[in-house]
């Protein structure tokens, strides 16, 4: 048999992956709760905000309940329980026996696990759209697709940087389950609310992702209001460029991971 | 890949120490094995999975040297030469041992029908043949162990550790794996296998190399080693379903020396007399449920090595 190369050592590494993580009885628990999103969404539906429309409406749940709360929890779960599930159960020995590189074992557990949060993310934007649709009153100008297409598109670059940093807490740390929940409570929730001046808000994953979607679905005083409460005079001019925020964030996140797994003893009794 | 070349050892340790931190855990090892079989034992934290880890390259040698067939241990040129059945329970619980096996040899460069192919053949050898295809969390001890063994030789290493492969293992299961290191041995593969306890060693290897508290205690064939030990007793537990009749049968052999009766098992003082584990196999394989398990206990070898040590 000849060493397999690098990107087939990736790609293979991201199918077994995703075998693994389909048999995750967590997907059933992520499944209930975006179904749950769209029926409050749907239930909503029937007395909305005052002066609320479609458009708000979605944008207001699509944030709070999907991209701030389920995208970085299970992307987050997803990517620590495909690399450092391992690392516990000591299941690792048999992926580093192999003639592979580490970085390409870790490279396609990453892939694998931002496949998975970004269709999770992108489906659960879809079915709590379409849970917004019955209501035809709240859509007086008509459906605007381009706000599914914003959440979608915000969604998915989202995951893809919370399962980077999920995969440097999983390579790096003892107890990467303990940092998911001060990264996203202590950064995501704290810091990535603060106002535009904050510059530290930059370096969480959910201050670009919100200036994704606020730079895509054009808000009014009130839609700016709602998605980014701390900003009192939301101006277009702290946009600036989300995507290449996030390219950075995962960019550095998964540079250092594949750091500490390429280096790391886990086997060594100073770990235990 | 086959046999090690000729010119070099099949696994060689230069020099090697590695301490954790302020820690110890070899100290100066030095030993080669050629295609042949040799056992390492050695108690609890003697280093022995220290040693095996540092061979498959998952821990680096803070001093020395360690080589497989030549080539630098942790290569992937050293890792594709190289099989290890480590001691570890845990395998991917919902996937089947076949998919598991073939997963592992698709890291080694095979093609997806290839190693699904070879994955199957090597189980069937190892007799999971009928429950290849169960998932694992279904196995018994003895399967896990047989999964482990496969994905250790699928790929046809030159060089195979086994990490205490016996733990756990009932009499006849034993006795097979005995057999497939026989196999792999007339092979010429080389086989390195750990275990704590020098006499479920002893028909199987060619060689024995003691270590105790990081470092190499004693090397050698195991007849000089054997005639140095002999007659040093030790304790093994034997899980059972049924104690009392296994006491019953245990009592009046000349190599028991005392019984300890528990709910689900038996500890027994063994003297050092031969043909013991010869004697029990046949009374595991005779009566189902009889022997489920044979558990070498932790100071098995303390009189071994108090006698090795002075």
């Amino acid at each position: 048999m000849n060493s397999p190369g690098f990107v087939s050592v990736v790609i293979e590494m991201a199918r077994q992956t995703a075998v693994l993580l389909l048999q995750n009885r967590l997907l059933w628990v992520v499944a209930v709760a975006e179904v749950g999103c769209a029926v409050i969404a749907f239930l909503l539906g029937y007395r909305p905000p005052r002066h609320a429309d479609g458009r708000l409406l979605y944008s207001m749940l699509a944030w709070w309940l999907l991209l701030s709360v389920l995208m970085p929890w299970v992307t987050m779960y997803f990517a620590v329980q495909a690399i450092h599930g391992d690392i516990e159960e000591r299941t690792f020995q048999y992926l580093f026996l192999r003639p592979v590189r580490r970085s390409a074992l870790l490279l396609g557990k990453w892939l694998a696990v931002a496949l998975f949060g970004s269709v999770l993310t992108a489906i659960g934007a879809v079915i709590l759209f379409l849970a917004t649709l019955p209501h035809a009153e709240l859509w007086v100008d008509g459906v605007q697709w381009s706000v599914l297409t914003a959440f979608v598109l915000a969604g998915v670059c989202g995951a893809v940087a919370y399962s980077a940093v999920g995969a440097l807490f999983a390579a790096w740390t003892k107890r990467p389950l303990v940092w998911t929940a001060v990264f996203i409570v202590g950064m995501q929730y704290f810091i990535g609310n603060l106002p535009a001046k904050a510059g530290i808000r930059a370096i969480t994953v959910a201050d670009p992702v919100r200036r994704m979607v606020l730079d895509r679905v054009e808000p009014d005083r009130r839609l700016a209001r709602w998605l980014w409460p701390s900003e009192r005079e939301f101006d277009p001019e702290v946009i600036g460029q989300p995507v290449w925020n996030l390219v950075v964030i995962t960019g550095v996140a998964l540079a250092l991971a594949l750091r500490a797994y390429a280096r790391s003893e886990y086997d060594a009794r100073a770990r235990e | 890949m086959s046999a090690p070349p000729a010119a070099a050892p099949a696994l060689r340790f230069a020099g090697v120490s590695k301490w954790y931190g302020q820690v110890a855990a070899l100290m100066d090892v030095s030993f080669a094995i050629g295609a042949q079989v040799v056992g390492l034992v050695g108690r609890n934290g003697a280093g022995k999975s220290t040693l095996m880890k540092l061979a498959c390259g998952l821990l680096a040698p803070s001093q020395g040297e360690v080589e497989v067939v030549g080539v630098p241990a942790g290569t992937p040129e050293a890792r594709a030469r190289l099989g290890f059945c480590p001691d570890v329970e845990r395998l991917y619980e919902r996937c089947s041992g076949l998919q598991f096996v073939a997963w592992m040899l698709r890291l080694h460069g095979a093609g997806a029908a290839g190693a699904q192919d070879r994955a199957a053949e090597v189980l069937t050898e190892l007799g999971l043949a009928a429950d290849m295809e169960r998932p694992i969390r279904e196995y018994s001890k003895g399967m896990r162990q047989r999964v482990r063994l496969a994905q250790a030789l699928a790929h046809r290493p030159a060089v195979v550790l086994l990490d205490e492969p016996m733990n756990g293992l009932d009499p006849v299961a034993r006795h097979e794996l005995a057999g497939q290191i026989a196999r792999l041995a007339r092979s010429g593969t080389a086989v390195l296998i750990s275990s704590h306890v020098l006499h479920e060693l002893e028909t199987m290897v060619d060689r024995v190399v003691l270590v105790h508290q990081g470092r190499l205690l004693a090397e050698g064939r195991v007849a000089e080693l054997r005639g140095q030990v002999r007659g040093q007793p030790h304790r093994v537990q034997l899980g059972s379903e049924r104690p009392r009749e296994l006491a019953a049968q245990l009592v009046g052999w000349p190599q028991v020396q005392g019984l300890e009766l528990a709910a689900s098992s038996v500890q027994v003082a063994v003297n050092g007399e031969p043909g013991f584990y010869g004697r029990l196999t046949g009374l595991g394989a005779s009566a189902d449920g009889l022997v489920h398990e044979v558990t070498p206990l932790d100071d098995s070898l303390a009189s071994v090595f108090g006698y090795l040590i002075g």
